[in-house]
């Protein structure tokens, strides 16, 4: 018995290895297994090579595996775009075609090759279209997954076709399972494992619920990769609950509209990613000097400008903390993972209200298109609401007044005697445009002050690992899922290491983080940005002694696996511990 | 709108000093803007004066509703945000020719298409003004200017025929010389059900000339009273006119807002049964 499995299912369109993926993760989540499931294409529009990948333990998981433990290929020539991607494990089952050779860089792996015939053994159940579901019953016998739960997530799958497209699938299953008994394989099965059902959910997804939790009634966006989920899901969901979803002419304009909505009372959001957040860096700007909250999703990828659409990257964390012109306050939340996503979105709205500023949420790729199976008892946050100006007769209404915390009440276009502009323009206590030193000097303090207020209330972060470390990893983001199983391995053996992982980047839980560090024998930093732009920000903010830190940092494309992070901190811990390690 | 209480212009006017030169065709509209708000049946509080940058962007802080004076260009996407969120409110989005069809030339296109439920008035003076003196998107071919040191080299655009093409369901021109049908077409603009376009020439003193003013009194003209205000064609013959300045209603036909459409949409979207947003991610029972 083992307690987790790693399966890929690599085809092309119309092959089904995505939606196979999809089944198999739900059967899982269903069961209460834990489940990380991730997906790669080609550059094609529709059709071309596709791949899937599903993690599945019994226990919690953070990061996707070093390594699989059986493939599925419906022909090899898909698999050549995924083969630096895609790590076998030792004596890792392949199964293709028979008439379907495997090629050199797999025979030399040691993994062991079976061929079935998928397309044929689907023809003979009556389901030409369905050789993935064949697959997805040979592996299910083969490594002991939920049967019953796949069945259940066929139904559910395919519950708006006809009758007998249901029952062609079953029986492609049933000949999947059957013909596992003739293989005579001889693998560990995955162990028993029956708690209640969790969600499967992406971090998009996460991201986009938690904007409907929170009160979010107007979404502004512009189609793109990798965030357009969360302008699909709020398109489908705004509607239903009174809200307003629109598609922009541009990311400017989404966020314009935005400040618009939220100056008119709304609880406001957009999402996008880096190319999108360099044209709203502008209106960025006026949310912050007109103290109007907005909440951005940026779901990173790979830049500078096009960059790396579908990839993940760490490399927009420099924008988001200081991109737009001037002394501009914004606060930076990063989830660390797919429910974190919920929690940040949320946390987000509180702060934007609160503090009348633009919050960014920093997700990337990685945790935004990847689905992990999460408690729905999990999907639960404190709201907070909008300080909205109170009124008295014949009082004098004076929108940005000077208040200990730097948050002035707001009035809502609607309410009467407080009627007020707000300006792009540095403006006095009315909103009224002024150009004097000690006006601009005494609005920046004020702008600046809720950010004390701010880091106060939300000091957001994660710490794991040994309580005295020998070695502490700095990291953020989904980073941290890596490092955090790294970790659980090399304390397992010995070592004494902890990370911290801050949840909100700006401001900074700088005591916490600096007593941290403190505490620390040796330093490492992780990140997936080349310049290192997380290293340089700490350095900015906290004390990290050079003799004793050392910096992992490299380009994002690939995410960041639990060996590397292994390899890098073996040489920092001391000599006696990896020994331990080894031993 | 509300009309529990009758207001009038003086309940309008705000108490801050223009920063517009002496003799500026602003001063006038913002006269009308006055005047209109009354006629249009707004209510100070209900309404949103929203302006992107440039001498005539100043104008919310001159007129006592709420205000947005925003970003160079972008008058346009914040008012859509504030008329989307809060439908009861009555917008006006105001700004330049240089901030509307130039820096904010994609979202005029994009409000105007959408049908959106704001009226949009530029006050057009043929220069960037507040820049001291530069060639803008309606500066006349060949005109030298501060960057256009030996003649503007490119062709300028008449405002109204932009709209007109980029499907705006209410276009009018006006004169800031001519307060009177300036204010009516203004109050017109307000009311209409959708995107209204008034382009407004409000010649620039300081880089125009002290005479272009007078110029255009004579060349102005009204909207022969048989132009057919539905017909698209016809309302273009008052486009790109070269010599005369012809004002009035070009164009007014009714469909459905971009509200109308959104309103639609929710009526479909609840039709589909219950909002159960974590149905897709919960397994299917085994």
């Amino acid at each position: 018995m083992k307690n987790e499995v790693t399966l890929s299912i690599v085809g092309s369109g119309g092959d089904g290895a995505v939606v196979a993926g999809d089944l198999v993760a739900m059967a899982c989540a269903g069961r209460g297994l834990h489940v990380i499931k991730t997906e790669a294409y080609g550059p094609q529009i529709r059709g071309g090579e596709s791949s899937c990948t599903i993690r599945i333990g019994t226990a919690p998981l953070f990061a996707q595996a070093d390594a699989i433990d059986a493939l599925v290929v419906f022909r090899f020539a898909d698999f050549a775009r995924f083969r630096s991607e895609i790590a076998l494990v030792d004596r890792c089952l392949v199964l293709h075609e028979p008439d379907d050779a495997p090629p050199d860089v797999l025979t030399s792996t040691g993994a062991t090759f079976i061929s079935v015939p998928f397309a044929q053994l689907a023809k003979d159940a009556g389901a030409p279209a369905a050789k993935n579901i064949i697959a997805l019953g040979l592996l299910s016998a083969i490594f002991g997954l939920p049967l019953d739960g796949l069945r259940g997530a066929l139904r559910k799958r395919f519950a708006k076709k006809a009758a007998t497209v249901v029952d062609a699938n079953l029986r492609a299953l049933d000949a999947g399972i059957a013909h596992a008994a003739t293989l005579n394989v001889d693998v560990a099965k995955l162990a028993e494992h029956s708690e209640p059902p969790r969600l499967l959910m992406s971090g998009n997804e996460a991201a986009a619920y938690g904007a409907m939790h929170a009160g979010c009634t107007f979404f502004a966006g512009y189609p793109i990769t990798p965030s357009s989920e969360i302008l699909h899901l709020l398109s489908e969901w705004l509607p239903k609950s009174g809200g307003s979803c629109v598609q922009t002419e541009d990311e400017l304009s989404a966020i314009g509209a935005v400040v618009g909505a939220s100056f008119a009372g709304a609880k406001a959001m957009t999402s996008t990613s880096g190319p999108g957040l360099s044209l709203m860096s502008e209106i960025l700007g006026l949310s912050s000097i007109a103290e109007i909250p907005s909440v951005i999703v940026n779901v990173q990828r790979g830049g500078p400008s096009t960059g790396l659409p579908t990839k993940s990257e760490q490399s927009d964390l420099a924008h988001a903390l200081y991109g737009s012109h001037g002394d501009t306050p914004r606060v930076v939340l990063a989830p660390c993972d797919v429910e974190d996503a919920f929690h940040c979105t949320v946390e987000a709205f509180n702060i934007a209200e609160e503090f009348q500023l633009p919050v960014i949420v920093l997700s990337d790729q990685l945790i935004a298109q990847r689905r992990e199976t999460i408690e729905s008892s999990s999907l639960v946050h404190d709201v907070a609401d909008r300080r909205v100006a109170v009124l008295r007769e014949g009082e004098d209404y004076r929108r940005y007044a000077e208040t200990p915390d730097g948050v002035s009440p707001m009035a809502i276009p609607g309410m009467r005697g407080a009627t007020y502009q707000t300006n792009g323009l540095e403006h006095d206590e009315r909103g009224r445009p002024a150009s004097l030193f000690i006006v601009h000097e005494q609005m920046n303090a004020k702008r600046y002050r809720k950010l004390d207020a701010v880091a106060q209330r939300y000091p957001l972060f994660r710490r794991f690992g040994s309580e005295q470390p020998e070695l502490g990893i700095l990291c953020w983001g989904s980073s941290s899922g890596p490092v955090r199983e790294a970790i659980a391995e090399m304390n397992a053996g010995g070592a004494r290491i902890a990370a911290f992982v801050p949840r909100i980047l700006a401001p900074l839980p700088a005591a916490e983080l600096q007593s941290f560090i403190d505490s620390c024998e040796r330093i490492l930093v992780i990140e997936l940005s080349y310049s290192a732009q997380f290293h340089h920000y700490l350095r900015s903010i906290v004390d990290l002694p050079r003799q004793r830190t050392d910096v992992l940092s490299r380009s994002g494309g690939k995410s960041l696996s639990v060996s590397e992070v292994i390899r890098a901190a073996t040489r920092l811990v001391r000599a006696e511990t990896l020994r331990e390690v080894l031993a | 709108m509300s009309c529990d209480v009758t207001y009038t212009a003086a309940d309008f006017k705000s108490d801050l000093k223009p920063v517009w030169c002496p003799g500026c065709g602003d001063f006038a509209v913002l006269n009308s803007v006055h005047r209109a708000l009354v006629a249009a049946g707004c209510a100070p509080h209900e309404t949103v004066v929203v302006s992107g940058i440039g001498c005539s962007s100043r104008l919310p802080g001159y007129v006592e509703t709420y205000g947005f004076n925003s970003l160079h260009g972008r008058a346009l996407p914040i008012a859509t945000g504030v008329k989307l969120a809060s439908p009861r409110l009555t917008v006006v989005a105001v700004g330049g020719d240089g901030d509307g069809l130039a820096i904010g030339g994609n979202h005029f296109m994009h409000a105007a298409r959408r049908n959106v439920d704001i009226a949009y008035v530029m006050l057009d003076n043929e220069i960037y003004g507040l820049t001291k003196g530069q060639a803008g998107p309606t500066t006349p071919t060949g005109d030298k200017t501060k960057s256009t040191t030996y003649g503007n080299p490119d062709p300028s655009i008449d405002p109204c025929a932009l709209a007109l093409a980029v499907g705006a369901s209410w276009v009018g021109r006006g004169f800031s010389g001519d307060v009177k049908g300036t204010t009516e077409l203004m109050a017109q603009a307000i009311r209409h059900h959708g995107f209204a376009f008034l382009n407004i020439i409000s010649p620039c003193v300081t880089w125009r000339g002290e005479e272009q003013h007078k110029e255009l009194r004579t060349k102005m003209r009204a909207v022969p009273a048989d132009h057919d205000v539905t017909d698209r064609d016809a309302a273009r013959q008052f486009c790109d006119e070269g010599e005369g300045l012809t004002v009035g209603v070009l164009y007014d036909v009714t469909g459905p807002s971009l509200l109308d459409e959104l309103a639609e949409i929710e009526r479909r979207a609840r039709a589909t049964g219950a909002a159960d947003f974590l149905k897709a991610f919960r397994p299917a029972a085994a």
